[in-house]
């Protein structure tokens, strides 16, 4: 009895979903402390490009891969966020935008490390280990019903469903503790959360490595997922397309840019069937967000609304 | 002496904001900073919890020399402080505001706060306790969950004072906590401050109305251009000719007036 109905191809497109909702998280979470960083993109691809070398030419196995992935893009993270401390707003975001070009470069001309332009390919991939290492235990995925390629797919989607679930319940419940407490107080007054006895800088630091090392993470997931990738999956258009995410969705709660990235990555799937225009509705929705609700999608007093909390005193929140 | 301000001088460019005062604080006591606009007083503040930096002069708190110390670290000796133009966190609620004044005095970092650990939960507690111990206290039970930008804005002056206090202040810095308010708001803030001295919190308290500075301090500190010209109980300065010409300026220059 196969299931027929478990195409590889949705559940691809599932697998994106998710690791665009990491990047999404990421970028909120580096936001949470009022840092608007676009490169994301870049320590992304220092985390893919970390497994991948990694994981084809030292041997390594691909969790040790993934967990060195995300700590060098995190120290990578560590690195462009203490200079940037001297930066807010607009010139932050031309800093890390520029700085996520500058990786790519680099990622193109070094060849003999990454490849060039052409990229690394045969990364192994965690469906395929899997099943790899399951059918020399003695499994046949056939047992279950399903055919090879199917629980190939199924295994990422599920590999990533656990991944961004553990991400969202970390800076879930980070955001509702003392530390998300400091985060939210840089965020809406810098001199007023010294004031309060907090170490701004070292929050605004912490934020901003925590962004880079959850990119880095998606990066080495995303490698791992399609086993081939080359410096064009790592361009100003990912950095843009991760901003997105946030504004559509929301900025203000974790839900928001978690929201815009599965909405806006499924989206151009969904509208397929008028391919030639799906880019002109996603065009069309975010200019329509911007007018008629520029703080995105979900906000605070949203969710509230939606848990049923009544916020006592509401209505009046600043249209930050 | 529980604070000790020693030739403290302090230049923005070309202007002398602040020029070799000295004065000390004694333990328990109101002290009223007082002066005309521009006199310095609010400067004095950011020196003091090095919000400002470039200062001379020696400072020294509980024994130990504060000048130069990041902010953070002076709150964390026991300094807290409010500010002329109210910044509480707008979009928190009441209580989260005093929470965040609770930084210093509670300590779960990243893991703990996200695995819940057991002492993560009853330091959150204790936080929530204290918090609205602190609310009541300032007159703000019943509005621990109201968004703090949506307060009247006497509540946020209370508001901002509770989260002073959350760090456990030895000495608590005012800024004008009156200002725009009405007679009776005001004697109700003055109520408050004496009651938190009386919790054991030094107060330093910037005042522009000199009749009510009068009646809440025990002592007066009056600067004028940058410089301190007087320092006494509020008999003797109110007395005191020197500050009588700062405030009404001489009878000659009155006819420019």
């Amino acid at each position: 009895m196969a299931v027929d109905w478990l195409n590889p191809y949705h559940l691809q497109v599932a697998s994106f979903v998710l690791i665009n909702t990491l990047l999404g998280v990421s970028i909120y979470v580096t936001l949470a402390t009022g840092q608007l960083s676009l490169g994301n993109a870049g320590f992304m691809s220092i985390g893919a490009y970390t497994t991948a070398i990694l994981t084809t030419r030292h041997g390594f196995p691909m969790p040790a891969g993934i967990v060195a992935g995300s700590v060098v893009a995190a120290l990578a993270g560590i690195a462009v966020g203490i200079p940037s401390l001297r930066l807010t707003g607009v010139y932050l975001a031309i800093a890390t935008l520029g700085f996520g070009e500058v990786v790519r470069v680099v990622f193109v001309n070094w060849e003999s490390l990454t490849g060039g332009a052409v990229g690394i390919a045969a990364i192994p991939q965690m469906g395929r280990e899997l099943l790899a290492s399951l059918r020399d235990a003695g499994f046949a995925p056939e047992s279950i019903g399903l055919r090879g390629n199917q629980f190939i797919s199924l295994s990422v989607f599920l590999i990533l469903f656990a991944s961004t679930l553990c991400a969202i319940g970390f800076f879930f419940r980070l955001g509702s503790s003392r530390v998300g407490r400091a985060y939210a107080a840089v965020r809406m007054d810098e001199r007023a959360a010294e004031a309060a006895g907090i170490d701004t800088t070292y929050y605004k630091v912490l934020a901003f490595t925590q962004g880079a090392m959850l990119s880095g993470f998606a990066g080495a997931l995303f490698a791992h997922a399609t086993s081939y990738i080359s410096p064009a999956d790592f361009t100003y258009h990912r950095a843009v397309e991760i901003l997105v995410f946030a504004v559509f969705g929301g900025s203000e709660h974790l839900l928001g840019p978690v929201f815009g990235a599965m909405l806006l990555t499924a989206l151009p799937e969904l509208l397929r069937s008028v391919s030639d225009y799906r880019y002109i509705v996603y065009g069309i929705l975010l200019i329509a967000m911007m007018v008629f609700r520029p703080q995105g999608l979900i906000d605070p007093p949203l969710v509230n609304r939606l848990a049923g909390k009544k916020a006592a005193g509401g209505g009046s929140r600043d249209a930050a | 002496m529980l604070l000790d301000m020693r030739n403290v001088t302090m230049s923005f460019g070309g202007v002398t904001a602040l020029r070799d005062v000295s004065f000390s604080v004694r333990e328990g006591e109101i002290l009223g900073l007082i002066g005309p606009n521009g006199a310095g007083k609010t400067t004095l503040f950011h020196v003091l919890t090095s919000m400002v930096s470039g200062a001379s002069g020696d400072i020294v708190f509980r024994g130990e020399r504060i000048e130069g110390l990041s902010t953070h670290r002076i709150i964390r000796r026991g300094v807290g402080r409010t500010f002329q133009n109210i910044r509480l966190f707008p979009r928190m609620t009441a209580r989260e505001n005093v929470m965040v004044g609770r930084h210093t005095r509670s300590r779960a970092g990243v893991w703990q706060s996200v695995l819940r650990t057991r002492a993560q939960r009853a330091e959150e507690d204790r936080i929530r306790e204290k918090t609205d111990e602190l609310l009541a206290l300032v007159g703000l039970a019943g509005k621990e969950g109201s968004v703090a930008s949506a307060l009247p804005y006497g509540y946020q002056r209370r508001l901002e004072i509770a989260r002073a206090l959350a760090c456990e202040p030895k000495l608590l810095l005012l800024d004008e906590p009156v200002a725009g308010m009405n007679e009776s708001e005001t004697r109700e803030i003055h109520h408050l401050i004496r009651k938190v001295r009386d919790l054991g919190v030094t107060v330093i308290l910037i005042e522009h109305d000199m009749s009510l500075v009068m009646q809440v301090c025990d002592r007066l500190v009056v600067l004028n251009f940058g410089e301190k010209i007087a320092e006494g109980t509020p008999e003797e300065i109110q007395n005191d000719p020197g500050v009588i010409v700062a405030y009404l300026g001489r009878e000659e220059e009155g006819d420019d007036a």
